[in-house]
């Protein structure tokens, strides 16, 4: 039980993830790296700033925001001086390596001894549920398990609503306009480059946001935290299609929280079963590749097979 | 050209042109010399048609006063403003634009109403109200409905799902839904099915009438040159050849237009000729 709420409480903070890789991927159909280097540049500030003694709530702030500067640099490297998009990604990340490490000071910082967002859940699950422990259908949860997990579907709530509220504002609808027809939106005075600094801060800065919680959570913030994580967030955003489908923007945001969620349970059931850990980063890769690849194939075979069964074909 | 030609003092002109040059890829064997020094002067409610031949410039000149890209040289004056450095997005704000094609003017994956809130607001800040406002859905159920082709209900539907004379129609009210101080056509119906085109015409001919549009429209349909609009500018080589209004563009008949061309046609045949012999002779 404990394993499974954990799972949950991983997976909806990592929602945030999928919800900045749905922003780049989906909305500017833009892979964008940066992703691995704003993930823990955003978890290095947080955790450094609790250390010093900052309120959590600021702290975390901080760490989103830190993510939406690192954004905003990819934009401005793609829309100013006209690197491709991958390639402005892959430099910010790099060099927010060496800034992590200048952050944090050294590889990994503890919060083992300060007060985080975690600690206020412990806090809050006394308060609601006072006991150490609760009964969920007949299982002994932790109080202070159960809040974090609220306090984890809060953030993923609150991200997710803001997310669609934004994107139905007049600047959110330009913002979609610009990845769906660049040329169509600039004929009616949107300035593209802008929106796409503007996109790829706002992907970002969620992307730190779940990196910031994500050092809550487990008690520390590490260099090494973001390796891979653009794919976790393709996997999640892909899988939330299959789930929802893509027929309006609010379907698809519920579809990136709850493809995060499925895809942590998943890894979660999957390291119990015995797979090693070492190979959840190929097998998480293996995933996307198949997901990307598997529909097309799929519509081929089906053209094929229809073709043969037409009379002289 | 007859004395009528002459552009009246009494109204200022909306657009002003003069001497654009544009020379792309310049230096190198891809060079073309689009826009060779075009001087133009348009009034203010003004419905002006230009031809010219595929390569003659007519495209180019619109994409230049739409802001696509700088010019070399010369001055572009639009609404008493000089517009030869703003950006594309910064004109937007005085001219709306229909393309050649029907997937340009339209973001195909979001809704009608969606791409009529993006228009809804070309070219002035866009902040963060609901783009979807009940003041803006009123109106534009009134007006889809009034085109008669039963999109009125279907405005939550992707634009993407309509044929392309559909979204020609739409593109049309989205670039005229705030009155720009110039329309520029650009073979907006070229790629369409006679009937749609027709439609489409039939559609740009009662906004343009209706709100004394300014425009410059491309077309490389005679019939519409002389049906429509009150003046008729034919490019050749990134010039302005003729240039016809008035009594004059009144009594233009399509068979006069290509006569015109025909002419253009021998004087080119005869440089082809000519080149042809001196290359014999020097090369």
């Amino acid at each position: 039980m404990t394993l499974l709420i954990g799972a949950l409480t991983i997976g909806l903070i990592l929602s945030l993830l999928a919800m900045g890789v749905f922003v780049s991927f989906r909305i500017f159909s833009m892979p964008d790296i940066t992703t691995d280097g704003s993930i823990t540049f955003g978890a290095a500030i947080a955790a450094v700033m609790l250390v010093h003694g900052v309120n959590p709530p600021l702290a975390t702030a901080a760490g989103a925001l830190g993510g939406a500067v690192a954004g905003a640099v990819t934009g401005v490297l793609h829309t100013k001086f006209k690197i491709n998009a991958l390639l402005a990604g892959i430099l910010v990340m790099t060099a927010l390596y060496s800034v992590n490490l200048h952050v944090m000071g050294r590889s990994n910082v503890p919060l083992m001894q300060v007060r985080t967002l975690a600690s206020y859940g412990e806090t809050l699950g006394e308060a609601l549920f006072g006991g150490r422990t609760i009964n969920v259908l007949g299982w002994a949860v932790g109080s202070a398990d159960a809040a974090v997990l609220l306090l984890a579907l809060g953030a993923a709530v609150a991200g997710g609503g803001l997310l669609f509220w934004f994107f139905r504002t007049n600047i959110g609808t330009a913002m979609r306009a610009t990845g769906d027809n660049p040329q169509m939106i600039r004929a009616l005075g949107a300035n593209v480059e802008g929106y796409i600094v503007l996109g790829l801060a706002l992907s970002n800065g969620l992307v730190a946001l779940s990196g910031a919680l994500l050092a809550q959570y487990q008690g520390f913030a590490d260099a090494q935290m973001g390796i891979g994580m653009i794919v976790w967030g393709l996997a999640s955003v892909i899988i939330g299609e299959a789930l929802t489908g893509t027929r309006s923007l609010g379907l698809t945001i519920v579809g990136a929280v709850m493809g995060s969620v499925v895809f942590r349970l998943l890894v979660a059931i999957a390291l119990r079963w015995g797979l090693n850990p070492n190979d959840l980063k190929l097998i998480t890769a293996l995933f996307v590749f198949a997901a990307l690849v598997l529909p097309s194939m799929v519509a081929k075979l089906k053209r094929t097979r229809a073709a043969g069964l037409e009379p002289g074909a | 050209m007859p004395a009528n030609s002459q552009p009246s003092n009494s109204s200022p002109a909306m657009l002003s042109i003069s001497g654009i040059r544009k020379t792309f890829n310049p230096g190198t064997v891809n060079e073309v010399r689009a826009l060779r020094g075009v001087d133009l002067e348009i009034e203010e409610g003004s419905f002006v048609i230009v031809l010219g031949m595929n390569g003659s410039g007519k495209s180019t000149l619109l994409n230049a006063v739409a802001g696509t890209f700088f010019v070399d040289e010369g001055t572009i004056r639009l609404a008493g403003k000089d517009v030869t450095r703003w950006p594309e997005h910064r004109r937007a704000q005085l001219i709306g634009r229909v393309f050649q094609n029907p997937f340009s003017g339209t973001a195909p994956n979001m809704s009608i109403a969606e791409n009529f809130a993006l228009a809804a607001r070309r070219g002035q800040p866009r902040g963060l109200g609901w783009a979807l406002a009940p003041q803006l859905m009123a109106p534009l159920r009134e007006r889809i409905a009034s085109l008669k082709m039963g999109l009125e209900n279907r405005l939550d539907n992707a634009i993407g799902s309509l044929s392309g004379g559909q979204r020609q129609a739409l593109t049309l009210l989205m670039a005229t839904w705030l009155k720009p101080k110039l329309l520029l056509l650009d073979e907006h119906t070229a790629a369409l099915d006679p009937k749609s085109a027709d439609q489409v015409i039939a559609l740009s001919d009662e906004v343009i009438q209706r709100d004394k549009l300014t425009t410059l429209m491309v077309t490389h349909s005679m019939q519409q040159a002389v049906s429509l609009g009150d003046r008729i500018i034919m490019m050749h080589r990134g010039r302005v050849l003729h240039d016809f209004r008035g009594a004059e563009k009144r009594r233009l008949r399509p068979e006069d237009l290509l006569d015109r061309f025909d002419e253009v046609r021998r004087r080119e045949q005869l440089d082809e000729s000519a080149a042809a012999m001196l290359n014999e002779l020097y090369v």
